[in-house]
């Protein structure tokens, strides 16, 4: 017990000196032909495709459950997030887990890129020019110019907050039919 | 009234000797053995002690072994139940178990340590020592 | 960790048996508070207990606590030995509870480490006054009086030792000048000096006297010294010869700081003193000394399960050991994961090879098997507890409350040994105790006459039964008052908006019954000072539903009430059969399932709507299609194909069409992660043999959605 303990608390000290080190690093993925990046403090671990036990009545881009060793945490793919039309799934097929204030969370991304270091300066804030403010970027809070190309940020936060207007607003129209 | 105290730790020795000095003559023993002798001595002089203050966790003899040794000194030299030395045993030891002990083999009252003096010269009034 | 093996201190035992007693007391006191008089067993029994902690209190010197119980020890002397008739039985259950009263809120002081100080002067003389009172009373029926009580006093005492709290610790350094001679005979003699007011005494070096070099050292390093006393900082310092001293350092430390020191001075550190929530203050300094030093002979026996004089007494409570909770807890996961790992293993894929010889491994995993099924049991009745001591509360409430109110109310009690798992008696007790509020409070009629007049007697009634039924515990409050009036509930509910307006007739009794519990909902016009005391029955349905339990609620107007609390035995492990739709497994209760039948498609009725029923036997029952309904792909549409369940919640019956059964098993429920949104018919979900999840199918859940669509 105690040595766990011990080991949990040098875990954490390794995680804050990794703070510093993980600064500006981001895991890249791609998504359709879009790069994204989530700050890579966020990520858990990646892991390959699994089986998926799928959760009726649910929004359509919570795919299910999975069984992480023994931790059953929910999946949702990050393309239907984003309302793009959803791909089947390959052996690139990945799961990115991730900790958001205590929620675990599995992204499934198509591919995997790299990780990259983007430069606080080098981050711009996404145009809203032309877009309804509801639309898909706000879950993009800036892009990133890169060497390959331009990469849009994601905040984790947002990307798994579900739409608790939206749901409320469906339960109350649902409540007033039944 | 005539106090016999054993306790092998100094600076506890000290502390209850300058506490019991203030109610009697007090002779202090440094082992279990030497309080049981003190009480053989004390006995045959015919000037038997009024109070024994026994430490529990003493060399060569337990403040156990002393007590149960001056009652059944006391018992075949037919002293009454009312004649006999009134023992309060002190000792950091406060679970039940052995203060169950201590009362079982006949002491009058069981001090933990750290003392708590105020209670202790309740308890001499009650015994009817002062 | 080690302090949890620690015999009890004498202080505890005292506390513990005394809390025992109480306890018992004050359930003879309210099951006998509607009696016209105590029973010689009582008597006895009071009057044992009494003399019992005047006898333990009186050995740890609690004169407030001797002198209160033994007043009372008086009474019931007399009582038991004159028998005087028409003793006014209230105001003595009365006089039991104050001593009783009194001596917990002692006890508790004690337990907070503070000084038993309450007043008891008033408590004696008004027992006083009613023992002479009874005295006069014996006297004029012309009973022989007893012989005096007589009183033993103690002739044993146990000195508690004072709370660590009032010593100083304090870190001494002396530095002498370097010039000095035998410094370690002045160190030595500041040592001497200190030893009259120490409680505890370290020093380095600590050879002063045997080693002539320690002198040098001394003058080199100065000397060190930790010091325990009760004396103040000025004391101390006054004591020290500081004459050749050229520099005194003087720390006052905290406790922990000295336990650190003391390792430092080279002595090992004290038997690990009580963590800081311990209670019992007494014993957390005076460890520290005395660590076992040969010669020795006492040895603290560890002896484990130590019986407790009192748990022989009292069946009903064997807390015969107590453990932590988090512990019980912790086991229970770990023997969850067990019964998964071991389905992984009994399940595993790689013995599916056709042609294994497997017999030796069958033989071998049966016998894993019965182990952890029997482990599983113990664990789940070690979590069992009695709703013994939750209905104790309650018949001390509807006592407490009744009187308060001047109604006359009689409480029945059935069935308090039924057991229950102990995180859900943590989650009943307070919605238990308002609905017993509710019930003495809004049930009962004010006025007897208001009862008389409809035939009842002017005394009230309520009944407060549990009972185990089916892998339920039911657990209910009934009163004979005056029971729900609909139209008021409909018309409350509707002046407030919170049901929909239709005509009351359209509302079932039950719905309406219901209403009760909405947020917002209080039958009475003004909160009482008993019940609604800012939470309504809605908390009281939210925290049994935080369980998978119900409230139901039936009543009858000028009959009374009834509410059930319906809460399950345990939480963590079911019996399920695993059952499979299209490419999900799903679990079910076996204990709601009626049966497994196979029908044609001549037994389904269609109606214009799209609502299915099934035709068993001549009855009909609502079918619903788990595929379609939860939109499951590749599972078999034609019912024919398919194995139908009946499924049965509280009377209710519906049907499920499934694809076909894996197999019955252990299930260890785990919660849907609660990021998922809740959904109606799941009530959590499961790891199977080979890894994958398979959700829990809530019968209640499909029901009320059904009933909800329709």
């Amino acid at each position: 017990m105690a040595e766990e303990l011990l080991k949990n608390e040098e875990a954490e000290q390794d995680e804050l000196l990794e703070d510093d080190t993980q600064k500006g690093k981001f895991m890249t993925f791609q998504t359709g032909k879009e790069f994204f990046g989530i700050s890579i403090s966020y990520v858990n671990e990646i892991i390959a495709m699994q089986p998926i036990a799928a959760i009726p009545e649910v929004d359509d881009y919570v795919k299910g459950l999975i069984n992480l060793r023994g931790k059953i945490i929910p999946v949702i793919d990050v393309r239907v997030r984003f309302k793009m039309e959803p791909c089947e799934y390959t052996d690139r097929t990945c799961i990115i887990v991730i900790d958001v204030k205590s929620t675990t969370v599995g992204l499934i991304v198509e591919k995997i890129a790299e990780v990259d270091t983007i430069a606080d300066d080098s981050v711009v804030p996404p145009p809203t020019l032309g877009r309804k403010e509801h639309e898909h970027n706000k879950y993009v809070y800036g892009l990133a110019r890169t060497e390959d190309g331009v990469k849009l940020l994601i905040d984790p936060e947002k990307l798994i907050k579900q739409d608790d207007i939206e749901t409320a607003m469906e339960e109350v129209r649902k409540e007033e039919q039944s | 009234m005539k106090i016999l105290l054993a306790e092998d730790d100094f600076a506890s020795r000290k502390f209850m000797d300058k506490q019991l000095s203030r109610y009697g003559e007090c002779d202090v023993m440094v082992d279990g053995e030497e309080a049981v002798d003190a009480f053989m001595m004390a006995l045959e002089d015919d000037e038997p002690y009024d109070l024994a203050c026994l430490d529990v966790m003493m060399p060569v003899m337990d403040g156990y072994q002393v007590l149960k040794a001056i009652r059944d000194i006391e018992a075949q030299k037919g002293i009454p139940k009312s004649k006999r030395v009134k023992v309060i045993m002190t000792t950091a030891l406060n679970d039940e178990r052995n203060v169950k002990m201590a009362f079982e083999l006949g002491c009058e009252a069981y001090a933990g340590k750290p003392i708590d003096v105020e209670k202790f010269e309740k308890v001499l009034t009650k015994l009817g020592l002062i | 960790m080690a302090e949890e093996f620690n015999t009890e201190s004498m202080l505890d035992m005292f506390l513990y048996e005394s809390g025992q007693l109480l306890e018992k007391l004050e359930g003879i006191i309210l099951e006998k508070q509607d009696a016209d008089c105590f029973d010689d067993a009582d008597i006895n029994e009071i009057f044992r207990v009494m003399h019992t902690i005047k006898g333990s209190s009186g050995v740890l010197m609690y004169e407030n606590i001797t002198k209160v119980t033994h007043k009372l020890e008086d009474v019931f002397y007399y009582l038991r030995e004159s028998h005087p008739d028409d003793v006014p039985h209230m105001e003595l259950v009365e006089k039991v509870l104050a001593v009783s009263d009194f001596v917990t809120a002692e006890l508790d002081k004690l337990k907070n480490g503070e000084t038993p100080d309450g007043d008891e002067k008033e408590l004696v003389e008004d027992l006083d006054e009613f023992l002479g009172r009874l005295k006069g009373e014996i006297k004029k029926q012309g009973i022989q009086m007893p012989q005096a009580n007589k009183h033993v006093e103690p002739t044993q005492f146990y000195i508690t030792p004072v709370a660590g709290e009032d010593s100083h610790f304090y870190r001494i350094s002396i530095h002498y000048r370097s010039d000095t001679q035998m410094s370690n005979l002045r160190a030595y003699s500041a040592t001497y000096a200190l030893k009259e007011v120490a409680e505890d005494l370290l020093y380095t070096p600590d050879d002063i006297l045997s080693n002539e070099a320690s002198a040098d050292v001394i003058v080199a390093e100065g000397f060190h010294m930790l010091l325990q006393t009760k004396s103040s900082k000025e004391e101390v310092i006054a004591l020290i010869d500081s004459s050749e001293a050229e520099e005194i350092n003087f720390d006052e430390l905290t406790k922990t700081e000295y336990g650190n020191a003391l390792g430092e001075f080279g002595r090992e550190q004290p038997a690990p003193e009580p963590a800081p929530v311990k209670k019992d203050k007494a014993d957390a300094a005076p460890e520290k000394k005395e660590a076992p030093k040969p010669g020795d002979y006492v040895v603290k026996t560890k002896e484990a399960g130590k019986g407790k004089t009192l748990a022989k007494n009292q069946p009903k409570q064997q807390s015969i050991i107590s453990v932590n909770v988090e512990k019980m807890d912790s086991l229970m996961d770990l023997i969850g994961e067990l019964v998964i790992a071991e389905a992984v293993v009994l399940q595993n894929p790689d013995l599916k090879v056709p042609g294994l010889e497997l017999s030796n491994f069958q033989k071998a995993s049966g016998q894993l098997s019965k182990i952890t099924t029997e482990l599983q049991e113990v664990i789940m009745s070690m979590r069992m507890m009695p709703l013994t001591n939750v209905f104790q509360k309650m018949r001390r409430i509807v006592f407490d409350v009744s009187r308060k109110l001047g109604k006359d109310i009689e409480l029945e009690v059935v069935g308090e040994n039924t057991e229950v798992d102990k995180n859900i008696i943590e989650h009943i007790t307070d919605p238990l105790m308002h609905l017993v509020r509710n019930s003495v409070d809004h049930g009962i009629e004010e006025d007897p006459a208001d009862r008389t007049s409809v035939g009842k007697s002017a005394k009230g009634k309520i009944v407060l039964e549990a009972k185990n039924e089916g892998g339920k515990v039911y657990i209910s409050v009934k009163d004979d008052g005056k029971g729900l009036n609909k139209e008021k509930l409909y018309q409350k509910a509707l002046d407030k908006g919170l049901i929909e307006n239709k005509p009351m007739n359209e509302f079932t009794d039950k719905e309406i019954f219901r209403f009760i519990t909405l947020p917002g909902f209080s039958t009475k016009e003004e909160v009482t000072e008993y019940s609604g005391r800012g939470v309504g029955m809605d908390v009281v349905v939210k925290n049994i539903q935080s369980i998978s339990g119900r409230l139901d609620i039936s009543s009858v107007e000028f009959e009374g009430s009834e509410m059930t609390l319906v809460i399950p035995l345990t939480l963590a492990i079911i019996n399920g059969i695993v059952v499979q739709v299209g490419n999900s497994p799903f679990v079910i209760e076996t204990a709601s399932i009626k049966e497994f039948v196979r029908v044609g498609e001549d037994s389904l009725i269609h109606e214009p709507s799209g609502e299915e029923y099934i035709v068993l036997r001549g009855e009909c029952f609502p079918f619903i299609r788990l595929n379609e309904k939860y939109d499951l792909p590749d599972s078999i549409d034609k019912i024919e194909e398919g194995i139908v369940v009946v499924l049965e919640h509280e009377g209710s019956q519906v049907c499920v069409l499934i694809d076909k059964l894996l197999q019955e098993q252990e299930i260890v429920v785990k919660p849907i992660p609660p990021y998922v949104k809740k959904v109606k018919g799941l009530s959590g979900c499961t790891q199977l043999g080979d890894g994958s999840i398979a959700l829990i199918l809530d019968i209640a859940g499909l029901l009320m959605h059904d009933g909800e669509r329709r």
